[in-house]
C-alpha cells in the first residue's frame, strides 16, 4: 500500500478511461461504497470505479477532499482555529460554486454520487433538479425535460382533477 | 412503444426515480404525475410511495380553532406543522389542512368542533361532537386529502392508532375505550365488524389527552402512578414504573422516543427547566437520568407575560438524535435548543401545540374506499 506521509494511508482509484487517482483513505471513505470495499478487505490494489470517467471522478474526489471531516490527525489545525459555524458557512459557499456546472455534468455527478454512495454529494447534486420540478409549471418541467405532453387532453384533466389541491 | 424516453433525459430511470423523484415533497410529487404517463407510473407504485413516506420528516403538529381572517369559519380545525429545519423562522409553521364539519341533518344549526385525537404514519384520527355527549370519530390523510367518517365508532374514545402488528398489507387498528364501562376495544379500520372487546381498562386514564406513544409494537402512556403499556400483538395492558423523581403526568410530563430508546420528560416544580430520563434496556426497565435543560424563562415570560402554569412544554426528537423543545404559551410559541437557548419566537395566534408528529404519506390505504362516506378533496376539507 502506498503511503505519502506517516499515518496517512493512500488509496489508488482508477477510472475506466485509464486515469489513476491517489487519494487519502479517509477521503476515499467519504464514499460508503469504497468504505465497504476497504472494510471488507477488497481494496488491496487499485480500485476500479466503473462507469465514472476521469473528469467526473476528479470532481468527486475534489468534493470528498473538501468534505472529509477535519478532526483528528488529518486536519487538526483547521478545526482548532475555525469555529464550526464558520466552517459550515464556508462549505456552503464552496458547494454553491462546485455545483455551477451544466446539466450533463450534474447528471453525471448524480450517477457517480449514487454509485459511490456519497450522501452529501447526492443531496447537493439532486437539489437543483428537485427545485426545478418543485418550483415550475408542468409546461416548464416538460420543456426542461425536452419531452412533449403525451397525455390526451381528457387524461390530463383527470389527473389534474385527482390531484387538484396540488395545483392550488 | 411510444414512451421509451428516460424520465429525466440523461439519467437512468432507476436513479431518476430513487434519487430524484423520491426526494420531492408530497405536493410537487402529486403535481408531477401530470407531466407524463411515465412519470405518473413511476410515482404511483406502492414500493415507491412507502419509501417516499419513510423519507418524510416527522413534523411536530399544532392545531388551531381560531377565527382566522375570513371570520365565517370559526369552528374550522386548522392543522399546522412545525418544521424546525426550515432556514427562515417564518417558514417553520406550515399549514397542512383545514377541516370544517358541515351541519348534519340531525343537527342542522350546529357546527361541531374537531380535535386531533391521534396521528400515525401520515393518518390523522379526528374527534368531533355535536350537542350530544357522545363523540364521533373520523380519519383523514391531509397529504392526499382523503377523508372518511367512522360512524360505527360513535361514543368510543380513541386511545391510540397503530399498524396491525402482523400484517404487511397496511392495515391499521384503533385502541378504543368506553370509560363508563371501564372497557377497552380494538377496531380494524375498514372492518365490517364492530369494535372487539379485549378487556378492562387498567387505569383511569387522563382521557382528554389519551393519544399514546407507539414504540416498538407497544403503546405507552404516562399516568400519575406509572407508565401504562399496551402490547399491540397480544392486546394486553401492563404497567412499568416511572423514573424516580419524575414529576407527575398532571404536570405535563410525557413519554417520548429519544433515538431508539423510550424516554420521559417533565418540567421541574418552578417550570424553569425540564428533566429527561431514558430507558436504555427495555427488558431491564431501568431508567437513567439523561439531562436537565434550563428553559430561557426570563426571556419567554417577559415576552408573553405569563406564569409557568400557562406554558406547555413539548419535547420531540429532532435531527441526529437531538431534541426539539417547543414552549407553547398562547399566543406565543418558542423554539428552544437542548442548551436552553431561545432559537426563535412565533406569534401564531390561537395555535395550540399537540404532542403528536406528522410524517406525511401518499400511500394508498385500502381501508379508505371501503368506508361509508369516503371522500377525496371535498368537505370537510376546506
Amino acid at each position: 500500500m502506498a503511503t505519502r506521509e506517516a499515518g496517512k494511508k493512500m488509496i489508488m482509484l482508477k477510472s475506466p478511461d485509464g486515469m489513476e487517482f491517489e487519494v487519502e483513505e479517509a477521503v476515499a471513505m467519504e464514499s460508503q461504497t469504497i468504505r465497504k470495499m476497504i472494510e471488507d478487505d477488497c481494496a488491496d490494489t487499485a480500485i476500479l470505479i466503473p462507469n465514472i470517467n476521469s473528469k467526473i471522478l476528479s470532481r468527486v474526489i475534489e468534493y470528498c477532499n473538501k468534505h472529509v471531516p477535519t478532526t483528528g490527525a488529518t486536519g487538526a489545525a483547521a478545526s482548532d482555529t475555525v469555529a464550526p459555524a464558520a466552517l459550515a458557512e464556508d462549505l456552503k459557499i464552496w458547494d454553491a460554486e462546485f455545483i455551477k456546472v451544466n446539466r450533463a455534468t450534474r447528471f453525471n455527478l448524480i450517477q457517480a454520487a449514487s454509485y459511490l454512495n456519497i450522501k452529501g454529494l447526492l443531496d447537493l447534486t439532486s437539489q437543483t433538479t428537485i427545485d426545478t420540478i418543485s418550483d415550475n409549471s408542468l409546461e416548464e418541467i416538460r420543456s426542461f425535460l425536452s419531452t412533449k405532453n403525451d397525455y390526451l387532453p381528457e387524461e390530463e384533466q383527470t389527473i389534474r382533477r385527482e390531484n387538484q389541491w396540488a395545483f392550488q | 412503444m411510444a414512451d421509451a424516453a428516460d424520465l429525466l433525459p440523461g439519467l437512468p430511470d432507476d436513479i431518476a426515480i430513487w434519487e430524484i423523484l423520491i426526494r420531492l415533497p408530497p405536493k410537487p410529487l402529486l403535481r408531477c404525475r401530470a407531466v407524463s404517463p411515465a412519470w405518473r407510473r413511476a410515482t404511483s407504485s406502492r414500493d415507491f410511495l412507502l419509501s417516499h413516506h419513510a423519507r418524510q420528516p416527522a413534523l411536530h403538529l399544532l392545531e388551531s380553532h381560531s377565527d382566522d381572517d375570513d371570520g365565517d369559519a370559526p369552528l374550522s380545525l386548522k392543522i399546522v406543522t412545525f418544521d424546525h429545519r426550515a432556514a427562515a423562522a417564518g417558514g417553520r409553521l406550515q399549514p397542512v389542512a383545514r377541516l370544517k364539519m358541515p351541519p348534519s341533518d340531525a343537527h342542522p344549526s350546529a357546527t361541531p368542533r374537531m380535535y386531533l385525537a391521534a396521528s400515525r404514519d401520515g393518518l390523522l384520527l379526528l374527534l368531533y361532537h355535536f350537542h350530544s355527549e357522545s363523540f364521533d370519530l373520523c380519519i383523514c390523510n391531509p397529504a392526499t386529502r382523503q377523508y372518511a367518517p367512522l360512524h360505527q365508532l360513535k361514543g368510543f374514545i380513541p386511545m391510540g392508532m397503530y399498524p396491525h402488528p402482523s400484517s404487511t398489507g397496511g392495515d391499521y387498528r384503533l385502541l378504543l375505550c368506553l370509560p363508563a364501562e371501564d372497557a377497552a376495544f380494538v377496531f380494524t379500520l375498514g372492518s365490517a365488524h364492530p369494535p372487539r372487546h379485549i378487556g378492562c381498562l387498567p387505569d383511569p386514564l387522563l382521557l382528554e389527552d389519551a393519544d399514546g406513544l407507539l414504540f416498538q409494537g407497544s403503546i405507552y402512556w404516562y399516568t400519575d402512578v406509572a407508565i401504562l403499556v399496551f402490547d399491540t400483538t397480544n392486546e394486553s395492558f401492563r404497567r412499568i414504573r416511572a423514573p424516580v423523581g419524575a414529576p407527575p403526568a398532571s404536570h405535563d410530563a410525557r413519554v417520548f422516543i429519544m433515538g431508539d430508546m423510550l424516554a420521559l420528560f417533565g418540567p421541574n416544580d418552578q417550570g424553569t427547566a425540564i428533566d429527561t430520563w431514558v430507558m436504555p434496556n427495555r427488558q431491564e426497565e431501568v431508567w437513567d437520568f439523561k439531562c436537565r435543560v434550563k428553559l430561557p424563562v426570563a426571556e419567554t415570560r417577559q415576552q408573553c407575560r405569563c406564569s409557568e402554569h400557562e406554558q406547555v412544554v413539548m419535547v420531540v426528537p429532532g435531527d441526529d438524535g437531538g431534541l426539539l423543545i417547543l414552549i407553547s404559551c398562547d399566543p406565543w410559541l418558542f423554539q428552544v435548543d437542548t442548551d436552553g437557548n431561545l432559537i426563535a419566537s412565533f406569534h401564531p395566534r390561537g395555535i395550540t401545540a399537540t404532542h403528536s408528529v406528522l410524517k406525511k404519506t401518499l400511500v394508498q390505504h385500502t381501508f379508505f374506499p371501503t368506508l361509508e362516506g369516503y371522500v377525496v378533496n371535498a368537505p370537510p376539507f376546506i
